[in-house]
């Protein structure tokens, strides 16, 4: 066991804090409205700590961990997109702002008041599947974290994660978006102390003229030039350019954030900024990679690159970072580390949560009973069956999370996941706010060759990431286009907000 | 490659700072940030309204 009393302490008192402070929320919650998009209340910064929080987890550190170990300086080049994207989304208030003045609770909700409840309820069933299975990962690699950092038996592991996914469920079930955004403003100021300590760790440590000259020597140019990096290239910057696109604007936990701040501009400033938190949730893990592979790179080459040996032991490039997190780390620090940590995968969990059971309600289960021809449910009701989905979520993660393991490099199989639906409701969201044309028929067919095009090119014919990206965008786009033509035009379009109605909404 | 170096290194710097400058702003605005939630919230009430 690498843990002291003290780390002990530490992490345990952070969750009864934690767990505490997020049943405070239950008393704000009144309607819906309040349960998924704390009422529309959030300010600027507040929305900025949840956005980032949300957004950095475990998962996130270890998959970008993963990225700079087995591909050096050049790996930054993902890291830099998601910023300098985010930095764009926000100053124009693409899609973002057109989405606040909406005042949606769900991306596919978008699909009713542009096309139809059909498309919403198709919409909704592939955000939720994509959404879920991307999130089905998180759980075993986080607990690979907690085990090599503070060397808890493996053996345990189950019921560690099962005890964690339990108290992030225990404050998102009851209080809803508003427990989800205090939680999260304490995560995320545990997160980025923890995050910062790390990265001066590291550096320390392996050093940075030893980083350098390692990541030279073992990867040469190409760990440093994407462009020449076989694993990346041209394809593979553009196709992040595109994914990072509509990620910002379409991902459903993102999207909730700027669902849920005051009006359009307060959703655009928050985007904003995050963007340069984004630019640090990248390189700086990405940075943590390359000092574990600088301290523990001497074993046989994997990959193209040495695998990390620790003590002896032969470890994947994954579990390289959290090993050197457990070397280099004193007593004291760890536990801050391991609670910042924690934090960042509880912050990620519980809006996952409430994101992709959001989904569930009210663009599955909601829809259906319309089109079954029964009453509406009162708010109330509302809540209780997000009650439900976010339970059925929670339990669906604690099975497959725990047994499920990705082929390849966690950060590809999440951008695959997220493909699945991203690229139809991106392209079905881009058209049927900018494109007068887009209609009900076009946006079927955007959403089922975008599927399409990400499923069958990647689990069934094992293109490479770059191609079936492209693919499912591309084909999405022909979708839209080609049905829009030859489709029925849809006559009003309440998707098309005026600025008017903007202004209305601020 | 030295080009390369040197860009990489100048956005690592960039995303530090602003990643560590940004953190302290939000810790110390965004309390007030979720107070005035926790008003906007109460002054809606617990109205069954959407």
């Amino acid at each position: 066991m690498h843990f002291s009393v003290v780390d002990w302490a530490i992490v345990i008192g952070y969750l009864v804090l934690c767990v505490a402070v997020g049943l405070i929320g239950k008393k704000y919650i009144g309607n819906v409205a309040h349960y998924l998009v704390a009422g529309r209340e959030l300010g600027m910064y507040a929305g900025i700590a949840t956005l980032a929080a949300t957004e950095i987890g475990t998962i996130t550190f270890m998959y970008n961990g993963e990225l700079g170990y087995k591909y050096g300086f050049a790996a930054f080049a993902a890291a830099l997109i998601s910023g300098l994207v985010m930095i764009v989304v926000g100053r124009t208030g693409l899609v973002v702002a057109r989405f606040r003045a909406l005042r949606l609770m769900t991306v596919p909700e978008y699909f009713q008041h542009k096309y139809s409840r059909g498309l919403r309820l198709l919409a909704g069933i592939l955000v939720a599947v994509g959404g879920i299975l991307n999130m089905g990962v998180f759980l075993k690699i986080e607990g690979e974290f907690l085990t090599i950092v503070s060397g808890i038996d493996g053996r345990y592991l189950v019921a560690v994660m099962t005890a964690i996914l339990l108290l992030e469920l225990l404050y998102t079930v009851i209080g809803g978006m508003v427990a989800v955004v205090i939680t999260d403003f304490i995560q995320y100021v545990l997160l980025s102390i923890a995050t910062i300590l790390v990265s001066i760790y590291a550096v320390y440590h392996a050093g940075w003229g030893n980083m350098v000259a390692k990541v030279a020597t073992t990867m040469g140019s190409a760990g440093f030039n994407p462009i020449q990096n076989p694993k990346f290239g041209l394809t593979f910057l553009i196709w992040q350019i595109l994914l990072w696109f509509s990620i910002h604007t379409c991902w459903q936990t993102t999207a909730m954030r700027m669902f849920s701040t005051k009006d359009p501009e307060t959703s655009k400033r928050v985007m904003t900024w995050t963007g340069f938190i984004y630019l640090g949730r990248g390189m700086l893990p990405m940075l943590w990679g390359i000092a574990a592979l600088t301290l523990f790179g001497v074993g046989a080459a994997m990959s193209g690159v040495p695998a990390p040996v620790v003590n002896g032991q032969t470890l994947a490039p994954i579990d390289a970072m959290p090993a050197m997190l457990a070397s280099i780390l004193g007593p004291g620090i760890k536990g801050i580390v391991v609670a910042g940590m924690l934090a960042a995968t509880m912050s990620v969990n519980s809006s996952y949560l409430l994101g992709w059971s959001a989904v569930i309600s009210q663009d599955v289960i909601l829809p259906l009973r319309e089109q079954m021809g029964k009453a509406p449910l009162s708010s109330r009701s509302q809540i209780f069956v997000n009650r439900l989905a976010n339970l059925f979520v929670g339990l669906f993660l604690m099975f497959w999370g725990l047994y499920y393991t990705p082929p390849g490099a966690v950060y590809l199989y999440l951008n695959i996941t997220a493909t699945i639906y991203l690229a139809g409701t991106f392209i079905c969201v881009i058209g049927g706010l900018y494109w007068k044309r887009a209609n009900t028929t076009g946006g079927y067919v955007a959403m089922l060759m975008g599927a399409a095009g990400a499923i069958i090119p990647f689990f069934f014919v094992h293109w490479s990431e770059n191609i079936t990206g492209f693919c499912a965008f591309g084909l999405a786009a022909l979708g839209l286009i080609l049905g829009s033509l030859l489709g029925k035009h849809t006559p009003a379009a309440v998707g098309e907000v005026s600025v008017a109605s903007m202004k209305e909404a601020q | 490659m030295k080009y390369w170096q040197v860009f990489w290194t100048f956005w690592l710097v960039t995303a530090g700072i602003s990643f560590a400058v940004i953190t302290g702003i939000v810790t110390v605005r965004g309390y007030q940030d979720l107070r005035n939630m926790f008003s906007g919230l109460v002054r809606q009430g617990t109205k069954d309204h959407e």
